[in-house]
């Protein structure tokens, strides 16, 4: 990069154009919605994870003076067939169970009535008479031949597994001095956003129309097989987003939830309003995330080179597999991190059993490889005498190195990970904290300094949905982002999106950018947001794409609204459209200031003065884009290339610093530095946001949260007091910084950062509790790293010597 | 998790209350705070027919100082405890063990009442008034009555107060010169109830332990009294010696159980860390209280 270009908006930290609504409450939340006539569901869930329904009496709920409609998982499939799901397997799954139900917590069957204590009072009121079935509690006893099925029909609980191979992996684990190994243990934990998923279903009995609110995400690729589920045709059924009160992930589907509505309302003839409530979601919400046990090797030379990797994976699906094995797709994308590393292989072993199904999490599971990863390049360093940060540096990908491509056939775009590692030690002093460390460790104190150099993949192609399987079930390549750019009369900007606001910035992103292409006040900028049935095609906010993916749209559309208003202009006049400049919201004859005309002069004739326009334009500045991927290209038949699928890589060194009290197991954190390089920073203010919160989220796998299933399948964490999410006073200050290297690939050289903080928090606070504890003997395999935890490794270390 | 129906009534004097509590017996539940009956409720773990909401009734909330003792009403909050300068002053003990009580919110609306009328078995507020000796006024139909608080707990979320009864003050005796007290406690995150907690008063005579009190909260069904430990540090003084052996005690005496958070075995082990802990802090304070 040569020079950095000279930009106005695009880099500034302005205020977010969302928040000022988020903070007055005047932004409409799903359970702000409130239809004329609506109704209020509540669901009675499955106390047994594992079950058949003998049968089961409504007769009593339906009697109850409030309630409307009372439908069983049969009176259901009537209405409604089964949910939408993305994988390639039968594993069938109704909003409401039928035969049997395959985890505590299941919908049994769904009240609508005038408001929600009623409806929990008819669910009171619901007699089942159940089976209780053999439970399917873990990995270990869903796999054992002629044990209980989740699915009968799949004849096996193994629902998917598969060895994927990249490269050389037998001749490089022969070549290698050393193989480091782990076993590792990723704790069952979920993004559980403090507003629960919800939806209102209002379905039009004569109009055969159902319209949806909802706060779901991908309705692009949703809307069309919802329409099914619910028997309506799919130009008559729209999802109409909301704002969300946070997703990280959790919120993709929503299939029950919206399923449920729907159903009500159309045994209701009314509009039913569905919302989660807390145990609802902890429970229920088909959104808990990876819950997997690893082993792990790598092969290194004696001086330190990592050759190559191999890690074999059982991952605890639960009772359905609505995504597939989509989070192991993802982390193919940067599986040997930052590294230099030749060759890998993955096994992968994707197991039901009967527990609350799994969805994506910040990070998509690509977070929990960076801790796999990071731990063997610690283990690596600690087992050959050498620094984390000598080992690490020995095996960094180098800036002359880009366009990187990796073993699975995914690319690398830019960086400058050494400078990210530098920038970081230098802001933690690093030799400080040595000296540090050892002068308390003589007085008895553990100090632990933690380092992760993590890869933050973005923007992502569909075809990560797939390409595990030999025959996809639907193979789609279509991840695209679409705007609408609209330059009103006296001038203004509105742009309407087709993804909703899901606690991002989109707004800010789509402001900057338009203020940056027209010399416009970002601030004057008005968004609106598309229902599913007017909306161009989007995949909305995930995998860290939606700054990336809107940036092209934006500038797409913007190119098209220039090229107009250049042509009205020229016109106007009298001068060729290659002399014109366009600044400051003003188009004007280069050199000649004066000649000119504003946005305004322009839009008043674009709108309303067709005789003044050159003849072949159209009345009206208004100009739709649909970006797709910047850089995709599809796997080998054989899987042996996945191709470029998440191409847009950011990095991130983290280096926290902690103290352990042994007696009690309590972790405290002294220091954090964060240094981050998303590319050329959009909003660097947000950003910092989006990696506090990240860290918060990372800090909560690695210390607090777990959901914790006992033999019979029972969730014994399904409230807020049992789940432990870290609030302010768990989560330390954090010192951020940052490191700019462009994509080459990407409107102004921007990067996706929205899950860098939680893709590589984990990784570094376990490897600094490691750090802390290494003298003790205790090796760090299993999260969360509770105070129990500690004491326990502490002692067990002791007693081993 | 909504609540099936009830019936309110807010009462303005503790008479009027008693009648409600006298009128539905057991169906009634006495809305305080409320930081833990409604959610409760909203679980429906608990479905009370009528729910008597204290809340009017001002006279319940005050703290005053009168013959060697601190009298709270049962309506504090604790929030006032903690700010109060008369706990603070003549009962440390007490706005020290208040203030690891749930978040600032929390404590705004929960009361010193309605805390020890729940008998959480991890709650601190119990714990405390073991070490400090403090009792319980309850008044019922045929008047008031005192209750030890050690003999107010008679297991999880369980007490000695009859159904028609209102904790309506609570009484401890005024720390004496030559005490350090402290109140420690091990929690998953700030403001959550204790894996394990404890609270220690001793009084000090140069290098004497002339009486020691300990509570413990978190460790079994009931807040527990350490008298074991007791009786050690008083027969023999606090020494790392003597230290480690009620330590011992305390790991002998608690009767913890497992559940997500922890296991009874680190529960036990952490009492124990706290004990020594505990007692050295109070120690250092009780002999800057002596000089």
């Amino acid at each position: 990069m040569a020079d950095t270009p000279r930009r106005k908006w695009v880099g500034k930290s302005i205020r977010r154009l969302e928040d000022p609504k988020l903070l007055a409450g005047e932004a409409r939340y799903i359970d702000d919605v409130h239809e004329s006539g609506m109704l209020h569901a509540a669901v009675l869930r499955s106390p047994y994870a594992h079950a058949r329904i003998k049968r089961i009496d409504t007769s009593r709920a339906k009697a109850l003076p409030g309630v409307v409609a009372v439908v069983t998982g049969k009176e259901a499939a009537v209405l409604a067939g089964p949910v939408p799901a993305f994988c390639a397997e039968p594993v069938v799954q109704h909003a409401i169970a039928i035969e049997k139900v395959r985890f505590a917590g299941e919908a049994v069957a769904a009240v609508a009535a005038v408001d929600r204590y009623v409806a929990e009072d008819a669910i009171d009121l619901i007699e089942v008479e159940w089976e209780p079935l053999a439970v399917v509690s873990d990995v270990e006893s869903a796999l054992r031949p002629g044990g209980p099925l989740v699915h009968e029909n799949l004849g096996t609980n193994l629902v998917f597994g598969r060895t994927l191979t990249f490269g050389d992996v037998k001749g490089d684990f022969a070549r290698a001095d050393r193989v480091v190994r782990r076993r590792l243990r990723w704790p069952r934990v979920a993004a559980v956003p403090l507003e629960t998923a919800g939806a209102v279903a209002k379905y039009e009995r004569t109009s055969r129309r159902m319209t949806v609110w909802a706060n779901t995400n991908m309705y692009h690729y949703s809307a069309m097989p919802f329409a099914g589920t619910l028997k309506v045709d799919p130009n008559k059924f729209s999802i109409v987003p909301v704002a969300v009160g946070g997703s990280f992930g959790s919120k993709h589907l929503l299939s029950k939830v919206i399923t449920i509505a729907g159903i009500l309302s159309k045994a209701s003839g009314r509009p039913v309003k569905f919302m989660e409530d807390r145990i609802d979601n902890l429970a229920a919400s088909d959104s808990h995330a990876s819950d997997r046990s690893y082993g792990a090797e790598l092969a290194v030379t004696a001086d330190g080179r990592f050759l190559s990797l191999r890690i074999d994976v059982v991952d605890d699906y639960g009772a359905y597999f609505q995504f597939g094995q989509t989070s192991h797709g993802n982390y193919l994308s940067q599986v040997t991190g930052p590294y230099t590393i030749g060759s890998v292989e993955i096994t992968l072993k994707a197991v039901l059993t009967n527990k609350c199904q799994q969805m994506v999490y910040r990070g998509a599971g690509s977070e929990v490889n960076n801790w796999v990863l990071e731990a063997l390049v610690d283990t690596a360093a600690r087992q050959l005498g050498m620094s984390p940060v000598d080992v690490r540096r020995k095996n960094l990908i180098r800036p002359e190195q880009f366009p990187y491509k990796i073993p699975t056939g995914n690319y690398y775009d830019s960086g400058n990970y050494a400078g990210v590692l530098d920038l970081a030690l230098r802001m933690v002093d690093l030799d400080r904290w040595r000296q540090e460390q050892a002068r308390l460790r003589a007085a008895g104190r553990y100090i632990g300094i933690g380092l992760a150099t993590c890869q933050q993949r973005s923007v992502y192609s569909a075809t990560e949905f797939w390409f595990w399987y030999e025959k996809p079930g639907f193979p789609v390549t279509a991840t695209p982002e679409g705007v609408t750019v609209r330059i009103g009369q006296s001038g203004q900007f509105t742009v309407s999106l087709n993804s909703p606001f899901w606690g991002n910035s989109p707004e800010t992103v789509v402001a900057q950018v338009l203020a940056e292409e027209f010399g416009i006040d970002p601030s004057t900028v008005s968004v609106l947001y598309e229902d599913s049935l007017r909306a161009l095609p989007a995949a909305g906010p995930g995998g860290s794409r939606l700054t990336v993916m809107l940036a092209g749209a934006v500038t797409g559309a913007s190119r098209k609204l220039k090229d107009k208003i250049f042509r009205i202009a020229a016109h106007l006049l009298e001068a060729s459209p290659q002399d014109l400049v366009l600044a400051d919201g003003k188009v004007s004859v280069a050199g000649v200031p004066q000649r000119g005309l504003t946005l305004a002069d322009i839009a008043a004739n674009a709108h309303f003065f067709k005789m003044s326009l050159p003849a072949e334009l159209e009345t009206g500045l208004d100009a739709s884009h649909t970006y797709d991927h910047p850089f995709t290209t599809p796997p080998s038949a054989d899987r042996s290339d996945l191709g470029a699928f998440y191409p847009i890589v950011a990095h991130a060194a983290h280096v926290p610093v902690v103290e352990i009290d042994i007696d009690t197991g309590l972790v405290k954190f002294l220091d954090y530095v964060a240094v981050h390089d998303c590319g050329t920073m959009m909003n660097p203010a947000a950003l910092d946001g989006q990696i506090a919160g990240g860290i918060a989220q990372g800090i909560g796998t690695a210390l607090y949260e777990e959901f914790v299933y006992d033999s019979e399948g029972q969730l014994r964490t399904a409230s807020l007091l049992d789940y432990l999410l870290p609030t302010a006073a768990e989560v330390p200050s954090i010192r951020i910084g940052h490191q700019e290297t462009p994509s080459p690939y990407t409107p102004y050289g921007l990067k996706g950062s929205g899950e860098g903080g939680r893709m590589v928090a984990p990784a570094a606070v376990a490897n600094a509790v490691q750090d802390a504890l290494a003298p003790l003997g205790v090796e760090v395999s299993e999260l969360p790293i509770t105070p129990d935890r500690i004491v326990r490794w502490v002692r067990e270390a002791q007693a081993r010597r | 998790m909504k609540p099936p129906a009830f019936r309110y009534v807010d009462p303005r004097s503790v008479a009027d209350a008693v009648g409600h509590l006298q009128e539905h017996g057991g169906g009634a539940k006495i809305l305080a705070g409320g930081q833990s009956l409604l959610p409760l409720m909203n679980l429906r773990l608990v479905r009370p027919q009528v729910v008597v909401d204290i809340n009017r009734i001002s006279a319940l909330a005050y703290i005053r100082e009168t013959d060697g003792v601190l009298a709270l009403g049962g309506l504090s909050r604790l929030h006032a405890v903690v700010g109060s300068d008369a706990v603070t002053r003549r009962a440390p003990l007490l706005a020290e063990a208040a203030a690891h009580v749930g978040h600032l919110a929390i404590r705004h609306r929960g009361t010193i009442g309605g805390n020890l009328a729940h008998a959480d078995p991890a709650s601190e507020i119990p714990a405390a008034l073991l070490a400090l000796e403090g009792e319980v006024v309850a008044t019922g139909p045929r008047g008031a009555r005192t209750i030890a608080v050690a003999d107010l707990f008679r297991g999880p979320l369980s007490t000695a107060l009859d159904p028609t009864e209102l904790l309506t003050e609570v009484r401890v005796p005024i720390t004496p010169p030559g005490c350090g007290s402290v109140f420690l406690e091990v929690s998953r995150r700030a403001g959550d109830f204790a894996l394990a907690g404890i609270g220690v008063l001793l009084q000090r005579d140069g290098e004497q332990c002339a009486r020691v009190r300990i509570g413990v909260c978190g460790v079994g069904g009931t807040p527990l009294r350490m008298r074991e430990a007791e009786r050690i540090l008083e027969r023999s003084g606090v020494t790392e010696d003597t230290l480690r052996a009620a330590a011992r005690a305390v790991e002998h005496a608690v009767a913890p159980s497992d559940d997500t958070q922890a296991s009874a075995d680190y529960r036990r082990h952490v009492a124990g860390v706290l004990t020594v802990r505990a007692l050295r802090q109070a120690w250092q304070r009780a002999g800057r209280e002596g000089r």
